[in-house]
């Protein structure tokens, strides 16, 4: 059954993106707010998928890389609905929509070839489940902020062209990528904070390599975020970092 | 009782013509008191704006009342019999034409919001005057649910149809609203102007007018309620602006590219545009490859303006499709469905069949 709810969620999070993609080539805008009722479905799958494999495992569904994978993209999808609307980016979610498709396509073909299956039970410890939830959360965020630069990409293109598409009208303006990218790192940067101090009242004493990556992709967005400050990095390179550390964060997923 | 509709606009009628017909706003509620003692008009909607005169009525002889109609524009205002050609519209393609007016598909500029609200405050004048009724209140508030469906399920109002309009969106793209933006004028023609004024109508801020007649530019500066810079200062208020229009007439470019690049060091990341209107131009063309600054000059204007003049042009017909669709399903049924006397099911009664088959543009 769980199998089922992430092949739906990944089913939804394609639609959504086709439909958007269709709807904004087309002569007619009609059917471009439905990628948000798509996105609350994608998300209601995701969590029923998350919700079974906790139940399964009696923890929080991180144990293996698909379920990382599938609680990324969970945390994608819920930044893009509580953050979207409030950083006037709409189409955040159509740019994140291919990202949370691919993950969980990932996610998928892992399970069918090799579901590792329950894990053993392990001693409920609330510090462990703020931890990875957290961390996971600012992975969400960073997620977002790449989307972000890549959008900001796309429209100065656009402007420097001086041909823009019929896409260059829907899209946000880049000052406003700009605030959102910005406001994303931060928002994932405290996250993660949480998340890594939380780590230290945990029963278990994490690994030495678990703690360097950690620390490593939060010292990563960290610096970013400090050099921005101090130094008021230009949109180009802030979005290019911001696309860079994710794919950093991304692989650092991997060696967790 | 069917509605009729009796007018002249920008695509019939010259300005010689329309400056002629058209009613003094004081006087609008006279003349529509007037319109109604016509023998057999019963409601009327007088609309008359700089690119259209039109009057919406009911009547229960529709032929002879817009015979009237047409003899008392002729007796009031200064035109004479055969020097006007009115269109005339009757029941459902009155309506249509009512709906495009107010989605502005008969707009000079298409889809242009402004209609919109004059079309409301046409209907606003009619009703207190007290020559509205039941249909010509039905018939005008669909009109205003149908301007905005139009408005907001098709793409009529995407893209810029001018180059004013099109430094605005462009601008908008850059900075979100304009709310704060600072702009310089450089070279106080009458091109900057007008590009100044659209930028200030929405929303920009604290204009900073350079030309090199001082006179000049304080003239601009006092209109736009902006400061005025001698010529040999402008460079000095780089710093201060996040946009530049430049139209002097200068042989060789006066905005270089080393100037905007010294300017971006310091400008911590904030984007810089500038609109380049001269001819010859005045910003050299390397400036666009400077990061975080965009330059457009006239004739990437002019084309930005041209293709979403020819993108709107497209949209005409899905917005018809629009407007028949809503007059199938709600118009003519609600219009028709309405009490006999006051256009209900008498023999003049909007048939539905009649309203399903193709409507004429007016």
């Amino acid at each position: 059954m769980d199998d089922l709810y992430l092949i739906l969620a990944t089913l939804a999070f394609l639609g959504g993106f086709i439909l958007a993609a269709v709807s904004l080539r087309s002569e007619s805008p009609g059917k471009q707010g439905l990628n948000i009722p798509i996105a609350i479905v994608g998300l209601i799958f995701q969590s029923l998928f998350l919700q079974l494999r906790g139940e399964m495992h009696g923890r929080c569904p991180i144990t293996n890389g698909a379920e990382v994978l599938v609680f990324v993209s969970w945390s994608i999808v819920i930044m893009y609905l509580a953050l979207g609307k409030a950083f006037r980016l709409s189409l955040l979610g159509v740019f994140s929509m291919p990202m949370v498709f691919v993950f969980q396509l990932f996610a998928i073909i892992y399970l069918l070839a090799a579901d590792p299956g329950p894990r053993p039970p392990a001693a409920l410890d609330p510090w462990l489940e703020l931890h990875a939830a957290m961390s996971l959360l600012a992975y969400g965020a960073f997620g977002l902020a790449g989307v972000a630069g890549v959008m900001y990409f796309f429209q100065d293109r656009q402007l420097k062209s001086h041909h823009p598409g019929r896409l260059f009208y829907s899209m946000p303006p880049i000052r406003y990528l700009v605030d959102a990218l910005v406001r994303l790192l931060v928002i994932g940067t405290v996250l993660l904070s949480v998340g890594i101090v939380a780590a230290f009242f945990m029963k278990i004493t994490p690994d030495r390599s678990h703690l360097l990556i950690s620390g490593a992709v939060w010292l990563v967005y960290l610096t970013l975020i400090a050099v921005h400050q101090v130094k008021r990095l230009p949109p180009k390179p802030l979005s290019f970092s911001a696309i860079v550390a994710f794919a950093f964060a991304l692989l650092t997923l991997s060696a967790l | 009782m069917p509605i009729f509709c009796l007018g002249v606009n920008h695509k019939t009628a010259p300005v010689e013509i329309r400056e002629r017909l058209a009613f003094a706003e004081k006087a609008v509620p006279q003349h529509l008191g007037e319109i109604c003692g016509l023998d057999g008009i019963s409601e009327a909607v007088v609309l008359s704006t700089c690119n259209r005169v039109e009057i919406y009525g009911g009547s229960e002889n529709p032929a002879a009342a817009l015979d009237k109609l047409v003899d008392y524009l002729i007796s009031h205002f200064a035109v004479e019999p055969g020097e006007v050609e009115f269109y005339r519209h009757e029941a459902d393609a009155a309506a249509h034409h009512l709906f495009e007016v107010a989605s502005g598909l008969d707009s000079m500029v298409l889809g242009e919001t402004e209609i919109f609200g004059q079309v409301k405050k046409a209907y606003a004048t009619a009703q207190s005057t007290g020559t509205t009724a039941r249909r010509m209140n039905k018939l005008f508030q669909q009109s205003f649910t149908v301007g905005k469906l139009v408005r907001t399920s098709t793409r009529i109002q995407q893209g810029s149809t001018s180059i004013g309009s099109a430094a605005v969106d462009l601008a908008e793209k850059i900075f979100g609203q304009l709310d704060g933006c600072r702009v310089m004028i450089i070279g106080a023609g009458e091109m900057s102007r007008t590009t100044a004024q659209s930028l200030l109508s929405r929303g920009a801020k604290s204009i900073i007018v350079s030309n090199r007649s001082f006179d000049k530019a304080e003239e601009l500066a006092a209109e736009l309620n902006g400061r005025a810079v001698r010529f040999d200062d402008w460079e000095n208020c780089l710093d201060e602006v996040d946009i530049i229009i430049s139209s002097t007439s200068a042989p060789h470019a006066v905005v270089r590219h080393e100037m905007i690049h010294r300017v971006m060091s310091g400008r911590r990341g904030h984007s810089l545009f500038l609109i380049d209107i001269a001819v010859p131009r005045d910003i050299e063309d390397e400036v666009n490859q400077i990061d975080n600054v965009y330059l457009y000059n006239i004739d990437q204007l002019q084309q930005i303006a041209s293709e979403g003049k020819a993108r709107r042009e497209k949209q005409i017909a899905i917005c018809r499709e629009v407007i028949d669709e809503f007059l199938r399903e709600k118009g003519i049924e609600a219009l028709a469905g309405l009490p006999e006397g006051r256009g209900g099911s008498g023999p003049d009664r909007i048939q539905p069949e009649t309203a399903a088959r193709p409507l004429t543009n007016p």
